[in-house]
């Protein structure tokens, strides 16, 4: 723990702010600059377990009963003639600790091109595209409201400033069937990745952490004393610590647009030395994840990914393996979209300290019904149940075992 | 009483210039008849009438391009609406064609003028999937044979060149185009001696929405 190096953060604020200037620079030359956006209402009735938002060992986003603002987000995009776009997603929470910020900014290029293969690039912060579940603007999902376990740690801890480049040949030009991408990207920072996993455990949600975003969690004594790991019970995901660069690198392949695979091996290439001034650590995490869809005709699907990983901090103070993996089969019928997805999800510790507890499991059922009432309006209503254990609730005198439910009634409007 | 020998003389020319009805048929060896196959025929002797102001559509419909194919004029205008929801940026590199054009959604974008014959291939930079064609003939007497291969032409008496076009037909252009003498001819078949590229048109048939995260 002593050997500590300086926190900085890579210039984050400087990209976003780069990006935003470049994005009002293209709209002011005459371009139309595209504007969509989406509000979520919600009438919650929650678990009793209170939620990490609320420093509690919960694994559902609500605390209490109530209306809320689930989310809100406006979404600015252009491109151009020679192949060059930008998107920028701000977003508005009514939970968590930054309410208003952004979750997406970057610049693609994507030459016009009549190749057989091809390339595309982008660069600021973005999330890979390992998801099939995350398919709606703001990657949102359009099946259910409470987000797979895999997904929702996607959206609260990884993001990416940095670089990626990509190789692809549409299967149509090639009078195949197939189509396929290579994916291959080098970022900075999200050095802290894997923290909030390896204490809160896996959760489900929809809550994506913005762009100076703090995810809290329960204060754990043998996270948060002195004479224990000395961590805060927070979590800043997209720190820079120790000046690595990170890299991943993804495959898809399609059969038509029947068919999906999607496989990405993650790696933050975390110092798990580095600690920051405020005592957040690097944690070296890295995963695989595989995911696959495929739509039985154009109105039901199957989605399923599966995400198998590994994170350490320290000389091993923590160190956990976590498996994860979710099955939802999604049907349209006119305007009404009903899906319905198990989870699964597992961490288990091979570390140092006995006295801090990483295990953690549980299973989950999420039943969605949405119903568009025209272009702008939807309706919805979701029901999720799981059961959960943490070891570490322990250390707060808490039973293990938890079960918890929680239902939605949520009005959308997008535009 | 001009009037009346103005009509007179239309309902003469009318009379005398005597219309012919011929169907077309495309086969493939096995005899499968195949459709969406541009047939035009160019009279050999008159110079071709200009076209009308019509504007054909070339429309977006959910990630497809509407039709697949279109057989226009030359010197027509396409226009290019988006009947979908989000963006599309369609371009050509083709010869007779090229051109890129931004579909922002809900936004009406001027029609292009096609003046030079022959195939343009359509692609959007958005959505990689999307392919569609714009034939353009110099000849009004055009159609496309329908789903089951079939294709019925009224034109006046003449000579003319007849053509055959579609993305799949491998057989060389020329081996395909035949002279037809009207109104001697009536029933063509035209059986060609390359198999078809393979049928990749499964495209088309699910839909892309909520596929991938743009």
């Amino acid at each position: 723990m002593n050997n500590a190096v300086n926190c900085k953060l890579v210039g984050l604020p400087t990209i976003l702010k780069w990006l935003v200037l470049s994005a009002l620079v293209f709209s002011v030359r005459g371009l139309a600059v595209e504007v969509t956006g989406l509000v979520q209402l919600n009438f919650v009735k929650a678990s009793e377990q209170t939620s990490w938002f609320d420093e509690g060992t919960g694994i559902l986003a609500y605390s209490k009963d109530g209306a809320h603002v689930q989310q809100a987000f406006v979404d600015l995009s252009d491109s151009f003639s020679n192949g060059l776009s930008y998107n920028l997603v701000a977003n508005y929470y009514q939970l968590g600790e930054q309410n208003l910020g952004i979750s997406q900014a970057y610049i693609s290029y994507k030459p016009l091109s009549r190749s057989k293969i091809r390339w595309r690039g982008r660069i600021g912060f973005f999330y890979p595209k390992l998801s099939l579940e995350n398919v709606d603007s703001g990657w949102l999902s359009p099946f259910t409201y409470t987000q797979s376990a895999v997904n929702s740690w996607i959206g609260e801890e990884l993001r990416t400033p940095g670089l990626e480049l990509s190789v692809f040949s549409p299967g149509r030009s090639r009078n195949s069937p197939i189509s396929f991408e290579l994916h291959g990207s080098l970022f900075k920072a999200n050095d802290p990745l894997g923290t909030v996993i390896s204490w809160r455990g896996f959760a489900l949600h929809d809550r994506q952490s913005l762009n100076n975003d703090r995810v809290p969690f329960a204060a754990y004594p043998s996270v948060i004393a002195e004479d224990r790991i000395f961590h805060p019970n927070y979590v800043e995901p997209y720190h820079e610590l120790d000046g690595n660069i990170g890299f991943y690198l993804g495959a898809h392949i399609d059969y038509y647009r029947q068919s999906t695979l999607r496989y990405y091996y993650y790696d933050n290439q975390g110092d798990p030395l580095a600690v920051s001034h405020e005592r957040l650590y690097a944690w070296r995490t890295k995963f695989h994840s595989l995911a696959l869809q495929h739509k039985f005709d154009g109105n039901t699907r199957v989605v399923a990914q599966w995400l198998s990983g590994s994170s350490v901090m320290g000389t091993r103070f923590v160190y956990i393996d976590f498996d994860a993996w979710y099955i939802m089969l999604s049907h349209k019928y006119k305007a009404h979209r009903i899906s319905l997805r198990f989870d699964k999800f597992k961490v288990r510790e091979d570390d140092v300290f006995e006295w801090d507890q990483n295990n953690s499991d549980g299973h989950g059922y999420t039943l969605a019904w949405r119903y568009d009432l025209n272009r702008n309006w939807q309706i919805g209503l979701e029901q999720h149940i799981n059961e959960n254990s943490a070891d570490i609730r322990a250390t707060l005198g808490e039973d293990l075992e938890v079960n918890q439910q929680q239902s939605l009634a949520v009005l959308q409007y997008r535009w | 009483m001009l009037k009346l020998i103005l009509v007179f003389t239309l309902f003469s020319v009318s009379f005398f210039v005597q219309s012919n009805k011929i169907s077309v048929k495309v086969l493939t060896q096995e005899r499968q008849r195949v459709g969406n196959v541009v047939v035009y025929l160019t009279p050999k002797a008159s110079k071709v009438s200009a076209i009308s102001n019509k504007i054909e559509i070339m429309d977006q419909v959910n990630t497809q391009f509407s039709p697949h194919i279109l057989a226009v004029q030359k010197d027509t205008q396409v226009r290019f609406p988006n009947s979908d929801s989000i963006k599309h940026h369609v371009y050509s590199f083709s010869q007779a064609k090229t051109f890129e054009l931004q579909l922002y959604k809900e936004l009406q974008a001027d029609p292009l003028l096609f003046s030079n014959t022959g195939a343009v291939e359509l692609g959007c930079n958005i959505h990689d999937w999307m392919l569609g064609y714009i034939f353009v003939v110099d000849t009004p007497y055009f159609g496309k044979t329908d789903s089951e291969g079939n294709l019925t032409l009224e034109l006046p008496d003449g000579d003319y060149q007849l053509d055959v076009w579609h993305p799949r037909i491998q057989d060389k252009f020329s081996v395909l185009s035949r002279p037809l003498s009207l109104p001697a001819t009536s029933d063509i078949e035209i059986v060609l001696s390359s198999p078809l590229l393979p049928d990749v048109n499964q495209y088309e048939d699910i839909s892309g929405e909520f596929s991938d995260y743009e």
